[in-house]
């Protein structure tokens, strides 16, 4: 289960919860909802082609956090989408590399069936793609618990792998505030192992607790989504 | 920007027509899919419109003005967040399991996405640019009230934050605390002091056109 990574070196660059930054510059009344007119499009592209259903919302995240560490961090928000979903037209067989270069040069071909098109959108969209599932087994924790974080690359499927659980948040204690029942769990689904759902409960840290060198006072607190094989038994 | 339009006006600067390397990336990106039969442009067209013009933060605002009117909606609305939201058509992508979280004297509420930028679409539209920044998903955990004096809130030293880092496919709504000047108006005009960054923490209700 666990990959090859060790825990000194996992440090993936989607990941920067915890980390100094820049000052956040919150945006003004009068700005427009997509900067670009291009954004739009790479916002469009992507939903209509998760309607496909060949990939699920991990394998996307999966295909973003893949990208190489420069990538990540010189492109901008909607060119890293544009980047991820290239990848998976490409990985999937959609579309070769030859014609992302010299584009395609085949026949036109008529919309395909399982294509999202115009009149079905509101209706999709309106649908979502829920990540709850049933569960015939019985939930480790109840609220109150105290659990304990493994550390991220201990909750790994695969090499590289995908998780969300934070490193800011590897091996910190909390208490269970409450559960949102059993959901796909990303950590297989990313990886095409199956939706394998665990119970996912949010669970409350202290702030003192993550991060014992801030000034941290108030009594502040961190609530992340944690699925049960994120945990164990304080 | 594409700026194909040509100018009325000479000035000493070349402008060059040509657009910016993304722009061009996802026209050739969305010819091929095109031509391959693998998108309906027309669908794309539909999915901008919808977030452009329709999906925003107008119906979130909805929600919590409605929640302060009427006692008895807002504790339906905490305790059977997706019974109300698919009741009144407002569940959907990005917002499938909600949680609305509320703000009292004691606790303030402050919504994160550290991993990447999940966000309720459904009640909020799309993100704005500083809720995906790389400084707000690193600093929010942290140092939330430093954040917050950077959009120019500064809470009680008594009154805790609860963070929430977004990282399944939950979503969370802040239900911020109705200003006592506004008890007693109806819904409607309530939803105008309902900014949207007061639904994701980094604000609060503000009289109607003083704020985003």
């Amino acid at each position: 289960m666990t990959g090859k990574t060790a825990k000194t070196a996992y440090n993936p660059h989607h990941d920067m919860g915890g980390q100094s930054g820049g000052p956040v510059i919150p945006d003004k009344a009068d700005d427009p909802i997509f900067e670009q007119p291009w954004h739009k499009r790479v916002l469009g592209l992507t939903v209509a082609a998760g309607g496909m259903g060949v990939w699920n919302i991990d394998m996307s995240r999966f295909r973003r956090e893949s990208l190489p560490q420069q990538d990540y961090q010189h492109f901008t928000y909607y060119e890293k989408w544009l980047a991820a979903l290239t990848n998976l037209f490409v990985v999937n067989g959609f579309v070769s590399r030859d014609e992302l270069i010299e584009g395609y040069q085949g026949p036109l071909q008529p919309i395909q069936d399982n294509i999202m098109r115009a009149p079905d959108v509101a209706a999709i969209l309106a649908r979502g793609a829920p990540s709850a599932r049933p569960y015939d087994g019985v939930a480790k924790f109840t609220v109150g618990a105290r659990v304990t974080t493994r550390h991220p690359v201990d909750t790994l499927h695969a090499d590289p792998g995908h998780t969300r659980l934070p490193l800011y948040a590897a091996n910190k204690t909390g208490v269970v505030l409450f559960t949102h029942g059993a959901h796909a769990l990303p950590n297989s689904n990313a990886h095409q192992l199956g939706e394998a759902p665990e119970p996912l409960y949010a669970v409350e840290f202290l702030a003192a607790d993550l991060w014992p060198d801030s000034d941290t006072g108030h009594g502040d607190t961190v609530i992340i989504d944690c699925w049960e094989s994120y945990l164990e038994t304080a | 920007m594409v700026h194909a339009m040509p100018h009325d006006h000479h000035d000493d600067h070349a402008h060059a027509l040509l657009p910016p390397e993304p722009a061009l990336r996802v026209k050739a990106l969305e010819t091929i899919l095109a031509r391959k039969g693998l998108i309906d442009p027309a669908a794309v067209d539909a999915i901008v419109d919808l977030y452009e013009n329709h999906i925003g933060p107008r119906v979130g605002a909805g929600l919590v003005a409605r929640a302060w009117a009427d006692p008895a909606f807002k504790a339906r609305l905490v305790n059977n967040t997706d019974g109300i939201l698919a009741a009144l058509g407002y569940g959907g992508r990005q917002g499938e399991h909600v949680v609305v979280v509320e703000n009292t004297r004691e606790c303030h509420n402050m919504v994160v996405c550290t991993l990447c930028s999940c966000y309720p679409w459904p009640l909020l539209g799309v993100p704005p640019a500083w809720y995906k920044s790389d400084a707000y998903r690193q600093r929010a955990v942290r140092e939330p009230r430093q954040v917050l004096a950077e959009f120019g809130v500064e809470l009680p030293a008594d009154q805790k934050i609860r963070v929430w880092d977004s990282t399944a496919e939950t979503r969370y709504l802040v239900l911020p605390i109705q200003p006592p000047e506004t008890v007693g108006l109806p819904a409607d005009q309530l939803a105008g002091w309902v900014t949207r960054n007061s639904m994701i923490g980094t604000g609060l209700p503000q009289a109607p056109d003083t704020a985003p």
